[in-house]
């Protein structure tokens, strides 16, 4: 097989699955836009292979196998540090969820203690 | 009118002291409201504390220390209290200082009253530390002095009372663990007065310390980064 071919189908495969993953509702479109656009953005460049060997010249790289394992690299830790940022979102708002059930606890524990002191 | 206080009392499994605690803390402050933080406890905290006459607000799970004193801080800030007193639950603080410590805040000398071991001297004699403890506790004191200005003995201490101005401050934000040193950072940031008053503290009646022997040189790293970090904040 092609290794363009390849690729192709290899990228379809990801899209489909991504686009399935949206109908379904167990994806968001706020966080599979990076992977849509990244899928798309490889099938582009997959077609008119031309660009990529022109972006790797103008990029520096003698071989343009090695600018697309560099972008690879780029996109894997581009993804790492929004997902890390979109944890420590979560982990913040579960704390404040926590802290918000607490105070509700002890103010609803406050007011049986002053309710109970005023019915004797 | 007599100025309200708040005690918070951060307690993570502590229901062999708690009780013991509680009743010192309203021999030595019976003017002052008491709320204890249980910080998702799974032990009986929650219901030896209620036992004790004190009102206990319960995390649905453990937030560790920063979240559970934070939480206090906000019931504090929340319900329009003057002062806000930091006692541990483990009960290495001796309630005995609480009235001592909240002075120099009810008074407007300072906005943060640090209860520190070190201030008359070394270690109390009752009081035991690590020295790998004893190296971090003496950095933090050189970084924080270098940073801030601030001639600090014991910036580890959890043992503190807050004035409203900070109430306010920590309230909206407060670090998420090994808060102490970072907080007198945030304190001075706001232009807040840090002092320290003597204590004594005890050895921990209960419970368990946050600080282990092989987490302090990452409590060190850690802390250190977030004090320098907290240099390059604007206040809002």
């Amino acid at each position: 097989m092609q290794p363009k071919t390849f690729a192709l189908i290899m990228t379809a495969f990801i899209l489909i699955s991504v686009i399935n993953l949206i109908r379904r509702q167990k994806m968001t479109f706020k966080y599979a836009l990076a992977w849509l656009t990244s899928c798309t953005l490889v099938i582009i460049l997959t077609i008119q292979d031309s660009w990529i060997g022109s972006l790797a010249e103008w990029a520096g790289f003698a071989l343009t196998s090695n600018f697309i394992f560099f972008l690879l690299l780029i996109f894997v830790i581009f993804f790492s540090l929004l997902l890390t940022i979109h944890i420590n979102e979560q982990n913040s708002r579960t704390e404040s969820l926590a802290q918000a059930l607490a105070k509700l606890d002890h103010r609803l524990k406050k007011l049986e203690k002053e309710g109970s002191c005023r019915g004797h | 009118m007599e100025p309200k206080i708040l005690i918070i009392v951060p307690a993570f499994n502590e229901s062999g002291s708690i009780a013991r605690l509680i009743k010192e803390i309203r021999t030595s402050l019976p003017q002052a409201d008491l709320v204890i933080i249980n910080d998702g406890s799974r032990d009986l905290t929650e219901e030896e504390a209620t036992k004790a006459g004190a009102l206990v607000a319960t995390l649905p799970f453990n937030l560790g220390i920063g979240g559970s004193v934070q939480t206090g801080y906000q019931i504090a800030f929340e319900q329009n209290y003057d002062v806000a007193v930091q006692i541990d639950g483990d009960g290495q603080h001796d309630p005995a200082y609480a009235a001592e410590l909240i002075q120099p805040v009810l008074e407007g000398r300072l906005d943060l009253c640090i209860g520190s071991r070190f201030m008359d001297g070394p270690s109390s004699e009752n009081f035991r530390s690590t020295p790998l403890r004893r190296f971090g506790i003496r950095f933090f004191c050189r970084l924080l002095g270098v940073l801030t200005g601030l001639q600090l003995t014991d910036p580890t201490s959890g043992f503190r009372a807050a004035s409203k101005a900070l109430i306010k401050h920590f309230a909206h934000y407060y670090p998420v663990d090994f808060p102490e040193p970072e907080t007198i950072k945030i304190a001075q940031r706001h232009s807040a007065l840090v002092g320290e008053i003597p204590v004594r503290m005890r050895e921990r009646q209960g419970g368990r310390s946050s600080i282990r022997y092989f987490t302090t040189l990452y409590y060190m790293a850690k802390v250190t980064l977030a004090i320098l970090i907290d240099m390059l904040k604007k206040n809002p």
